[in-house]
């Protein structure tokens, strides 16, 4: 299946050559150059992008204003183009909604990674596998609430409402909850959810875990579902 | 009068001991109150002395003339009165009341009839004549008057003798002078009473004069001390026309030049960083295309005409080189405009080295103690520094040749340490290659910009920690990252935001 890829990035050298990299790794690219053009095409396009590329710094509309935009109607998995790594930039745009960032520069290679693992979530063939097999069947339980794998939905025990978490959130929530009581070193969460080997930014974890909390817990300040364990990870309550 | 802390810091001069058990005072205050107090002091006993004697001699003489005119004025009018027969017997003598007479003057007598014969006015009297020097009765014998200070009965006395008309009685008038003494030692004490009194005033006097010395030199100090603290604008105050105040005026004048060299440094510092900053940060759009076109041109490489393919190789390497410079000049150009912030988190030393060493530098031997070594420290500037030590390493000497060393033995401090094999440094630039841009054999251009351990100084110093380099024995370079075992307190409160 060729993955279609939204790519909003003002520098039209970096938007070109990005774009042949993704088109030579063998995904349709569609590109914008500015904030509010890209949430245009992205609202527009049938079928809907598998995948946004997003650069921080745009003009009319920054990166962070359209992912949080994009997130109020969608779970598509956003990844970030940011000029650093180590700013509070970062920890913003994983605030905003995003998944996974990217530092410039960067390689194509490295980019094409990140995107092949973002696309990789929530798509059923997970590195940690035998997760979807084995809980096809019976739903999945987290104190009240109930997760079909299958289904890729979450609900709270006595409503059919639907919780929207995106695929990283829910890809963290299952990995917690098949694995109560255990604690989960961010480590292990960065390469089984975000498929990073070594030296991943454990920032990631922590946002996602806090942005799911937010929609999970009844009380994101107290946690009873998701527990932090300090200097080690995180646990789901058994 | 307080010592307080502050006056104890002016300028020792040198004088008293240190092994002295008594600690004297030495500052102004007390100098000045020792001077004037013994000043006062000498010169209350040079007047108090003065004074006694003078008085004493003049109060001595003024009982001698009153006596010598009395005994005159008796040896002529009062025993003639009496009209004694010549050659009276003793019992003429007492008879005639003379010795009632004089005694009513408050004068005892002793009248000497000669030939040992006496009459007393009081018993006490019974030795006074062979008491007398041997001068004093010759003297009366050749019909003078002659005089003593003796001391009768305990009471010091003046004793007078002189012959009476006819020369058949001898009168020696014995007066009671111990009012005298009491005078002098009434004006003693009052003496020593104002000699207290001016005492109290020389040091009050010292006081008040010190602390208009001291004053002004307390102002400077303090001032110095807000200059020393970066305060620029501090001056001493200038409030006399005095030396101190020419020093005043002198002392602000040299802070006006100091503070505006300073201030012209800082401004072409900033605009210098300025210039670097803004110069990285045009440059990284740019490198960024640079770097994703390299990355593709390198996957294509095989494919490319051979009368071009060297050059892209080169070019790519190239892009690889420029990247590393411009976000090292960009990650110092942060450091410069403070715009840093450490985050701190539990970190286990051992693990993260050895994740550094496999992703960085998988060939480095690395062996970690048997016990976990925590810290609160802030990780991705540990791998920073680590990877930078690494990198330098790995450009010098081979990657079997380096080795990485955890201990955390000592009590206070923990050393991590990358050494290897290579040419090492010369012993005089070592404490150059944590400078910015070093190099320390400049014919060696490498892949490195020279702002590797610039950087990971900057970044153990964000953690109150700091790097050392030194030359191992048998060849090579070592590099030491020595950090507080526990950095949170190292820190200033509110620079680190932990996590």
């Amino acid at each position: 299946m060729e993955a279609r890829i939204l790519l909003v990035e003002d520098d039209p050298s970096i938007r070109e050559v990005t774009a042949i990299g993704l088109r030579n790794a063998g995904f349709t690219v569609e590109t914008a150059d500015d904030g509010r053009a890209g949430l245009d095409r992205f609202a527009a396009a049938a079928p809907p992008f598998d995948l946004v590329l997003l650069d921080v710094m745009l003009p009319r509309l920054d990166g962070l204003e359209v992912a949080r935009e994009i997130r109020r109607t969608s779970t598509v998995p956003i990844v970030m183009l940011t000029a650093r790594a180590d700013t509070i930039d970062v920890v913003v745009g994983l605030e905003a909604g995003a998944d996974d960032y990217v530092r410039k520069p960067f390689e194509i290679p490295e980019l094409v990674a990140r995107v092949r693992a973002a696309l990789r979530r929530g798509a059923g063939t997970r590195r940690d596998d035998g997760v979807d097999a084995a809980g096809a069947g019976t739903p999945l339980r987290l104190g009240p609430l109930v997760i079909d794998i299958a289904g890729r939905s979450v609900s709270r025990d006595g409503t059919h409402e639907e919780i929207p978490l995106t695929r990283t959130e829910f890809d963290l929530l299952v990995d917690l909850a098949q694995h109560p009581g255990q604690v989960l070193a961010r480590d292990t969460l960065l390469d089984r959810i975000w498929g990073y080997d070594y030296l991943g930014d454990s920032r990631l974890v922590d946002v996602a875990v806090g942005r799911l909390r937010a929609k999970v817990e009844l009380d994101p300040s107290d946690p009873q579902l998701i527990l932090t364990v300090r200097g080690a990870g995180y646990k789901a309550a058994r | 009068m307080r010592w307080a802390p502050a006056e104890m810091r002016w300028p020792d001069l040198g004088i008293g001991r240190p092994s002295l058990r008594v600690r004297w005072p030495r500052g102004v205050r007390a100098r000045l109150a020792g001077a004037l107090v013994l000043l006062v002091a000498a010169t209350s006993v040079v007047l108090g002395v003065g004074a006694s004697v003078f008085v004493d001699a003049r109060l001595h003489e003024q009982a001698l003339q009153d006596a010598a005119a009395q005994a005159r004025f008796d040896l002529t009018v009062t025993v003639p009165g009496r009209q004694l027969p010549a050659e009276p017997s003793i019992d003429d003598v007492a008879r005639s009341g003379l010795t009632d007479t004089f005694r009513r003057r408050d004068v005892e007598s002793v009248i000497d009839l000669g030939a040992g014969e006496t009459v007393l006015s009081n018993d006490r009297l019974r030795d006074l004549l062979e008491r007398l020097p041997a001068d004093v009765p010759a003297r009366v014998g050749r019909g003078e008057l002659a005089y003593t200070w003796l001391d009768v009965g305990g009471t010091p006395s003046l004793v007078v003798g002189g012959l009476a008309p006819g020369g058949d009685l001898a009168v020696y008038f014995v007066r009671d002078v111990s009012g005298i003494q009491a005078a002098l030692d009434q004006l003693r004490g009052a003496l020593l009473v104002g000699a207290a009194v001016l005492i109290l005033l020389a040091l009050l006097a010292a006081r008040i004069v010190a602390r208009g010395i001291l004053l002004p030199i307390e102002e400077a100090g303090h001032t110095a001390e807000r200059i020393e603290r970066g305060d620029l604008l501090a001056r001493v105050p200038v409030t006399s026309r005095d030396e101190f105040g020419v020093w005043a005026d002198r002392f602000n004048r040299m802070t006006d030049t100091l503070a505006e060299s300073i201030r012209r440094l800082e401004v072409a510092q900033h605009q210098n960083r300025r210039f670097v900053a803004d110069v990285s940060h045009e440059l990284r759009t740019p490198v960024t295309a640079l770097v994703a076109e390299a990355s593709i041109v390198r996957e294509h490489l095989d494919e490319l005409p051979p009368e071009s393919r060297r050059a892209a190789e080169l070019l790519v390497n190239d892009v690889g080189r420029l990247r590393n410079l411009v976000e090292e000049l960009m990650e110092l150009s942060r450091f410069d405009a403070d715009a840093e912030e450490v985050s701190l988190e539990k970190v286990d030393l051992g693990r993260l080295i050895e994740s550094v060493r496999a992703a960085r530098s998988p060939k480095a031997r690395f062996e970690a103690p048997s016990k976990r070594v925590m810290v609160e420290a802030d990780p991705r500037r540990l791998e920073r520094i680590l990877g930078n030590f690494l990198d330098n390493a790995r450009e010098h000497a081979a990657d079997a040749e380096v080795e990485i060393e955890l201990d955390a033995r000592r009590s206070d401090e923990i050393v991590i340490a990358v050494s290897d094999r290579g040419p090492g440094v010369p012993d005089d630039r070592l404490e150059m290659i944590f400078d910015r841009f070093t190099k320390v054999d400049p014919s060696r251009s490498g892949g490195s910009s020279g702002l590797g351990l610039a950087i990971a100084a900057e970044h153990a110093a964000l953690m109150g920690g700091y790097l050392q380099a030194m030359n191992r024995d048998g060849g090579g370079l070592r590099l030491e990252l020595i950090l507080p075992k526990d950095v949170a307190r190292s820190l200033h409160p509110g620079d680190a935001s932990a996590t």
